[in-house]
């Protein structure tokens, strides 16, 4: 070997080591196992530990994955055979997966003994580990899939079975030709191309989409005590195609979901419903269904003839809470109720549909037997309301009607006292109803026939009774006797007995009638007589004149004091207004109209000026429809009592005077004990203090007010002398006074008052101008009056005041109105007239003036009153007694 | 004798306020005596203090036979909200009637301590403390 052929292999090695240190690790590891050279590779790989490397076990840098395989591998290595392999590694600290495509080549000494090795590896990790992860997805996917509840199954786009999962197996069954017949075409069988299947393979073949329907897809066949029952199994059948990158169809899928069991309930429910709908729609009664809201939802035929209606559809929305008829009879109500209560009513209703014509045409009233409950409807799971309408009108009727007849013959059977009997010709045997039995006295139910019937008429009844009754079975005329019977207690009782024939064919076969017990009615009518006849008696010794009569007024009775206050004899029959001419014109008539229509007893009295009598009328209205008429001469006793009245007028005003004066003693003596008591305890109070004050300037200061207390004492003492004048002075002297004219006298007194106020003073004495009245009284209550309107006037407004006399009742009323502040009078009322009392802070008042003009009026006999309203004036009326 | 802080005086009688006026003060049972001549004034100032007692009185002797708001008016108004008030207010009815129905009327108040008649006497001051 020549130097250039050297230098040319050692250029060439050189490249060689650069290329391998570029994208190789390559490590030298002599025989004992420890590494010797790394290059930079290595080194990258290796951080982040830091060398030096050279010297450390190989398998401390590198651990092997696979502890065993390399000790077997460098088994391999010591024996002279490189190894070329996938080899992986942990490193680092962290144990970090490295996987190498590693060669390792062993060297040897000239003696053979092995030296070292080197090895070149190229990092596959990356890679690898994909890989790794891919494989373990797949088998992770591969079992998912594999044990899918839902069967799965591929096949090549020319339909040849490639895999299923053991769902699709299981489906299939093992004896199905797919695991069976190796060219089994199933796109062809017969089966599949009938259910379906094979037609959405070839659809998802040709169009590339996902097709998904419901299919028939084998019977299962279930036994059952040696019958076999076939029962369709359903499936979801999916079938989509997969395509490669290239849009290629690679695969074609199925995936078949078991739907047998929801498939038979939806079946069922379907066919429950439908058999439901039919029954509802048949029922022999109505069905109305409501929304929640009360719009009828659906109607079943039974209730659309009812409502004489074709079809619900053709019908205005109705709703139960929103109709007239339907809140008229309650229906709204029971709606809510059952709505409410959540459970099942069941109410009958009378409903009149002949005002109605809106929901149907029966145009009567009808009987409903109504049950009304809430359902939750099964699919749209909502409350609604199920109304069966029972239509029980006919039955209801029946039911009445029997109750009616029923109670009528009870009634008639017991009131009337009437049994019913049948006779069954042939037999012999006797039917009696209870009234019949209770007639006879005899036990109810005891056992009759002809000849025990018949024993019960006395000899003679029997007789004749017999004779009819042959009579009607030869004739058949019907017979209505009234006969004897002996009842079982041996009681003689009257009875009226009635037969007729019935017949069967043309054929007599039975008799029946009724019996009635008259004994009592016989007795009655006895008694009647007699009391009519004691009634003659009785009206004719009472002291009154009594008349039966019709409403019309023709008399039925008329007793012999009627008869002389009418003043002639009158026959029974005749008119009341013809007989007793002078009640025409008098109120007789209308009392009588009253007392017929209100059935009540009118009483009023009818004076007779022809006559100059006065007679009393009562008017009573009788059970049978009659009126009694009772009248007596009064002439006597209403003029003793028109005496007595006026005896008791002059009893009651002397007694209204003695009260009057009483009232007035019993106001002056409070007025005494008010008015004169306080001043007196101001004096014994001040003479008590005056008495003990030690300095002169205190006693001096007590008599001060002494003198003042003795001051007011004289003034009351004044005021109560001119009243106790004016009471005394009963008759003090009257004249005719003209009220303008004393009105003026006053009003030139007060001019300065009058002018200084600028009262307006206005009056209308046109009605009544003139009084008879002592002078000075009048001019006194005139002046009061305008001195109090001056005093309480508004300082808002001109005072006025109006004056006005007019006439009520025989009495002269003079009206005194200002536009004052006015009183409250519902404060004040009772003071207002009261002997010094004010409600005013006016300094002025002295509360005396109003007392004395009430003393002044009442002195005359007349009275005062007032009307009053705060902030709006006053108005007194005086009322002057006339004589 | 204890100390009355307040005592009202409801009289329209300048004359008989002025003797309540000098015996109480002679008697020294209070420092301080508030006069009235109408009964109005008095309800007044009590629903205005309703909520104070400090400006409440103690002791009010009441006239009967007043203008305006008379003793009987103002027990009537004074029952409506009396129970409502801080302190109990002793009042005495202090009239010149001496009639045994109006005795009997305002004993029907229960929260009127006593029916006094007038004159108003030592006696009758040292009652009230």
């Amino acid at each position: 070997m020549n130097v250039v052929m050297l230098e040319q292999h050692y250029s060439h090695l050189q490249h060689l080591e650069t290329a391998i240190n570029a994208f190789a690790l390559s490590v030298t590891i002599d025989a004992a196992g420890a590494v010797t050279a790394v290059n930079t590779q290595v080194i990258a790989a290796l951080q982040p530990s830091d060398g030096p490397f050279t010297g450390c076990p190989f398998t401390a840098l590198f651990r092997p994955a696979h502890p065993e395989h390399w000790q077997n591998l460098w088994k391999t290595l010591t024996e002279g055979k490189p190894v070329q392999e996938q080899l992986c590694f942990l490193i680092n600290a962290a144990d970090t997966q490295l996987w190498l495509e590693a060669g390792i080549t062993p060297f040897f000494s000239e003696t053979g003994a092995f030296t070292h090795c080197m090895l070149i590896g190229i990092d596959i990790t990356e890679r690898k580990l994909t890989e790794i992860k891919r494989a373990r997805n797949e088998v992770y996917y591969g079992q998912v899939l594999e044990n899918l509840p839902l069967g799965l199954q591929q096949f090549s786009p020319d339909g040849d079975n490639m895999d299923m999962n053991s769902r699709q197996r299981q489906i299939w069954g093992k004896h199905h030709a797919f695991f069976t017949q190796p060219d089994y075409k199933w796109l062809k069988d017969p089966f599949y191309r009938l259910n379906g299947l094979a037609g959405m393979f070839e659809e998802a073949r040709k169009t590339g989409k996902t097709i998904k329907k419901e299919i028939l897809l084998s019977y299962r066949e279930k036994h059952h005590e040696n019958i076999t029952r076939l029962y369709p199994v359903y499936f979801e059948a999916t079938i989509f195609p997969l395509t490669d990158q290239q849009r290629n169809m690679d695969n074609i899928f199925l995936i078949l979901d078991d739907i047998t069991e929801k498939k038979l309930s939806e079946l069922s429910l379907q066919k429950s419903e439908r058999l439901l709908d039919n029954i509802i729609e048949n029922l022999p009664i109505g069905y109305i269904q409501f929304d929640n809201f009360g719009f009828i939802r659906r109607i079943n035929q039974t209730q659309r003839f009812f409502f004489n209606s074709p079809h619900p559809v053709s019908r205005q929305p109705f709703n139960v809470m929103n109709d007239e008829l339907a809140t008229m009879f309650e229906l709204d109500k029971l709606f809510v109720q059952a709505l409410e209560q959540n459970k099942l009513l069941r109410v009958e209703k009378r409903i009149d549909f002949s005002q109605d014509k809106r929901w149907t045409t029966v145009d009567r009233e009808v009987y409903l037997d109504l049950t009304v409950f809430p359902v939750i409807e099964p699919v749209d799971k909502e409350m609604i309301v199920v109304a069966l309408v029972n239509d029980i009108t006919d039955k209801k009727l029946q039911e009445l009607e029997i109750k009616k007849n029923q109670e009528f013959l009870q009634q008639t059977g017991t009131i009337g006292k009437i049994g019913g009997w049948e006779l069954d010709v042939d037999s012999g045997q006797v039917r009696w109803t209870d009234q019949s039995y209770h007639i006879h006295d005899c036990p109810v139910d005891t056992r009759i026939d002809l000849e025990k019937a018949l024993g019960y008429y006395t000899p003679e009844a029997r007789e004749s009774i017999e004779g009819l009754m042959r009579q009607c079975i030869e004739t058949g005329k019907p017979f209505d006797a009234q006969l004897t019977i002996i009842s079982s207690k041996q009681q003689v009782k009257r009875v009226r007995s009635i037969g007729q024939p019935g017949y069967e064919n043309g054929r007599m076969v039975r008799m029946y009638g009724v019996v009635q017990d008259i004994t009592e009615q016989l007795e009655i009518r006895d008694a009647l007589t007699r009391n009519t006849e004691l009634m003659r008696l009785f009206f004719d010794t009472i002291d009154m004149g009594y008349a039966a009569m019709e409403k019309s007024g023709n008399l039925n009775f008329l007793n012999r004091k009627a008869e002389k206050m009418i003043g002639h004899p009158v026959a029974m029959g005749n008119n009341i207004f013809e007989e007793f001419p002078r009640l025409s014109g008098t109120v007789f008539y209308a009392r009588l109209q009253e007392c017929i229509q209100q059935q009540a007893s009118q009483s009023f009295g009818i004076y007779f000026p022809g006559v100059d009598k006065w007679y009393d009328f009562l008017l009573t209205p009788m059970q049978d429809g009659g009126i009694s008429v009772f009248m007596r001469d009064i002439t006597d006793s209403r003029k003793l009592q028109k005496e007595l009245r006026k005896a008791n007028e002059q009893l009651s005003n002397l007694n209204k005077n003695l009260l009057n004066q009483n009232k007035q003693l019993e106001d002056f003596a409070h007025i005494t004990s008010h008015n004169l008591r306080a001043p007196i305890a101001n004096l014994k109070a001040l003479m008590q203090m005056h008495n003990e004050a030690a300095a002169q300037q205190e006693r001096d200061l007590y008599l001060g007010m002494v003198h003042e207390v003795i001051k007011k004492i004289d003034e009351t003492l004044n005021d109560l002398v001119e009243v106790v004048q004016i009471r005394k002075d009963v008759n003090v002297e009257k004249e005719k006074l003209l009220f303008a004219e004393r009105l003026q006298k006053v009003r030139d007194v007060l001019l300065v008052d009058i002018e200084t106020s600028n009262i307006q003073i206005t009056y209308d004495f046109d009605d009544e101008p003139v009084i008879e009245y002592p002078r000075v009284y009048l001019d006194s209550i005139l002046q009061n009056f305008i001195t109090n309107a001056i005093r309480y006037r508004s300082s808002e407004r001109t005072p006025a005041l109006h004056l006005r006399s007019w006439k009520e009742n025989d009495n002269i009323i003079l009206s005194v109105e200002d536009n004052g502040v006015g009183i409250d009078m519902e404060r004040f009322g009772n003071k207002l007239f009261g002997f010094r009392k004010t409600f005013h802070k006016n300094k002025d008042a002295k509360g005396i003036g109003l007392f004395i003009t009430k003393t002044q009026v009442e002195a005359m006999g007349g009275n005062i009153r007032a009307e009053s309203h705060p902030g709006e004036g006053t108005k007194f009326i005086i009322t002057f007694r006339s004589e | 004798m204890s100390l009355i802080n307040t005592i009202f005086i409801v009289d329209d009688d300048p004359i008989h306020q002025q003797i309540a006026k000098i015996m109480i003060e002679r008697q020294a049972i209070s420092s301080n005596i508030r006069v009235f001549s109408d009964a109005q004034d008095v309800l007044d100032l009590l629903r205005e203090n309703a909520g104070e007692a400090q400006a409440l009185p103690d002791l009010i002797l009441l006239d009967l036979n007043m203008p305006i708001m008379d003793g009987w008016e103002f027990l009537e108004e004074y029952a409506v909200f009396q129970a409502q008030l801080p302190k109990q207010i002793r009042i005495f009815v202090l009239t010149s009637s001496i009639d045994e129905k109006d005795r009997e009327r305002v004993n029907a108040y229960n929260f009127v301590t006593g029916y006094l008649t007038k004159p108003l006497s030592k006696e009758i001051i040292a009652h009230l403390s």
